[in-house]
């Protein structure tokens, strides 16, 4: 059965330690701690060392998606702190200024393809130049985004065949026109069926949906989740499992 | 984002090769870019989500003559908006204002066109002449002003769809894989167009018939020619090779990649590889190649469009010039059509009889 879990910022904006409770009272064991914006990160790499995680199977940290080239160096040095915890670290692909400053990330780093507000990222040939210059870099594959730039699903595809093998996380909700995380639609399902031979059951899988103001609930994100990825019996893309690091 | 196949300029190949100067083609592709250029310029500030300004035609067959008109549509993949209508009349406004030629009066272009019909209303009662008309050469001639994502996301809706529903592609028995919905499709719309040409001979009362005439047997039949050669590259392209490995597996992904960037090139661009990548004569490439080229040649020139224009029969062509010099281009460019699906290439003869008859 997938690991499913959430990410801290939709259950709770700017509070991991109340989105953590949530969680644990689920008894759900997968979590990406969300430091989305810049001010967030340094307090949590800071909570980091005391926080109680020991409920979670799987953990990762998701870095700030905008800030200034200048903060460049400060950031990195805030995620390699979370980087010795032996973290994966979620980072968008804009905010990469200097690829061979975060190499010596190596395979704690996870690219996230991007949605289509973002100039790269989007797309497989977008992606390549981006895991050329960090080889040892992992794939975060945001099934929502990507669906938002192809509702074929043929860019998944194509991502997956050329990525899928370095894939460690993926990224769950239904991505509206606006590009904000919306409640999984019986059309996402539909579509992210698609794929989901391609993504191995032991890849976690971490909702995005905002749940924030009531938008859905946890117990019908995590239904629609699992029956978007259910690998159907015989189906011929089945991925085998990679290896953790 | 695949690599634009209009990079490799297979006419130019072909032109060294065969050590020919096509002039009127040279000059149409450049003047082309012009009018590109142009185009982009104009609508450069016109920032809409989930729209594009799709051009077809001579614009996008990279073969704009002094007289081309513009065929246009403003393609909507979104929710309806009031904004849209407001914006088609304002790119009609804009071009109108920039004595750039109006579409004919089809009805087919010149207006804004919702994605969904051309998605899924393929074939059946409601996939309407205007429909399949824009459905095909939004795939065989069409290129983005503006909002190349939109238009990449419906003209990748539309392929899938003829791949998705394409069960010979994935199931068939024989190694040969070839996408016959969508070349059946395109076969359709030429038949449509042949036989829509005699209905307009009635319906408009002949007018326009030399110049209808005159693209029917050239610009009109290369572009179904550059389709059903695409369909075969599906087979016979070394580029089409992952491709045709992944559709064993079930995944026609990378045959809509290959199709993406493939398609994106002018026909005569796909003509040129075809003359290249098979086992085609010197004399068969020549005959297509230079008398296209004559017959841009007469759509630029002023005087002999001037006596195409307002022909409307044979009787009224008897004494023309220019319609003599059409008929001249017209015979042997069919006859090199003839050869190189037909004659030249085995592999082609044998494909073009078993899928593009029947």
């Amino acid at each position: 059965m997938r690991l499913i879990g959430f990410s801290t910022g939709a259950l709770a904006r700017g509070d991991f330690r109340r989105a953590l409770d949530i969680l644990h009272r689920r008894n759900l064991r997968a979590v990406e701690l969300s430091a989305l914006r810049f001010d967030e990160l340094e307090p949590l790499v800071d909570a980091l060392p005391d926080l109680d995680l020991h409920a979670f199977d799987f953990v990762s940290v998701h870095a700030p998606s905008r800030f200034a080239p200048n903060l460049e160096t400060t950031v990195l040095s805030l995620l390699h702190r979370v980087a010795r915890f032996g973290l994966p670290i979620m980072v968008h692909p804009d905010v990469i200024y200097n690829a061979e400053k975060w190499q010596s990330l190596g395979n704690n780093l996870l690219i996230e393809n991007m949605d289509k507000r973002k100039p790269i990222g989007r797309t497989r040939h977008e992606l390549e130049p981006i895991f050329d210059a960090l080889p040892a870099a992992r794939f975060c594959f945001d099934i929502g985004h990507v669906r938002q730039v192809d509702p074929t699903m043929t860019e998944a595809v194509l991502m997956l065949r050329a990525f899928g093998d370095r894939l460690g996380e993926v990224h769950i909700s239904e991505v509206n026109t606006a590009s904000r995380h919306d409640p999984i639609s019986l059309n996402a399902v539909h579509a992210f069926s698609a794929v989901a031979a391609r993504i191995p059951e032991t890849v976690p899988i971490i909702l995005e949906t905002l749940l924030d103001q009531g938008q859905s609930d946890i117990d019908a994100e995590i239904t629609r989740a699992r029956q978007a990825l259910t690998i159907p019996q015989n189906a011929f893309h089945v991925r085998r499992p990679v290896p953790t690091p | 984002m695949p690599q634009s196949a209009d990079s490799v300029s297979y006419i130019d190949q072909l032109q060294t090769k065969l050590n020919r100067q096509w002039t009127a083609i040279q000059k149409a592709r450049l003047d082309s870019g012009t009018r590109r250029t142009e185009l982009r310029k104009i609508f450069s500030l016109r920032n809409s989500p989930d729209t594009s300004l799709v051009v077809f035609g001579s614009v996008a067959r990279a073969e704009v003559t002094g007289s081309s008109d513009l065929d246009w549509i403003l393609l909507v993949d979104a929710s309806a908006l009031p904004e849209h209508k407001a914006q088609e009349l304002s790119i009609q406004g804009t071009l109108a204002d920039k004595k750039l030629i109006k579409p004919g009066k089809s009805g087919v272009f010149g207006k804004m066109v919702g994605s969904h019909d051309l998605v899924h209303e393929i074939g059946g009662e409601d996939d309407l002449n205007s429909n399949t008309t824009r459905r095909v050469l939004l795939l065989l001639e069409s290129l983005p002003v503006d909002g190349i994502e939109t238009y990449r996301r419906v003209r990748r809706q539309i392929l899938r769809r003829y791949f998705d529903d394409d069960r010979g592609l994935f199931y068939g028995s024989g190694d040969v894989r070839i996408p016959r919905f969508m070349l059946n499709d395109f076969t359709r719309y030429w038949r449509t167009v042949t036989v829509d040409f005699v209905y307009k001979q009635v319906a408009d009362r002949d007018q326009k018939w030399a110049l209808r005439n005159a693209k029917l047997r050239m610009s009109r039949k290369l572009v179904f020619a550059s389709g059903l050669l695409q369909c075969f590259f599906c087979h016979l392209d070394p580029k089409a090779d992952e491709a045709r490995r992944a559709l064993r597996t079930k995944d026609n992904s990378v045959l809509t990649e290959y199709f993406e960037t493939e398609l994106s090139m002018p026909p005569l661009e796909t003509l040129a590889k075809a003359c290249l990548i098979r086992n085609v004569k010197p004399e068969t490439a020549s005959n297509i190649f230079d008398n296209y080229d004559r017959f841009l040649a007469i759509l630029d020139d002023e005087p002999k469009r001037d006596d195409l224009e307002p022909a409307q029969s044979h009787d009224a062509l008897r004494s023309s010039a220019a319609w003599r010099e059409v008929s001249e281009v017209s015979r042997p460019f069919h006859r090199g059509l003839v050869s190189l699906f037909l004659r030249d290439d085995n592999e082609l003869r044998d494909l073009t009889m078993e899928y593009g008859i029947f």
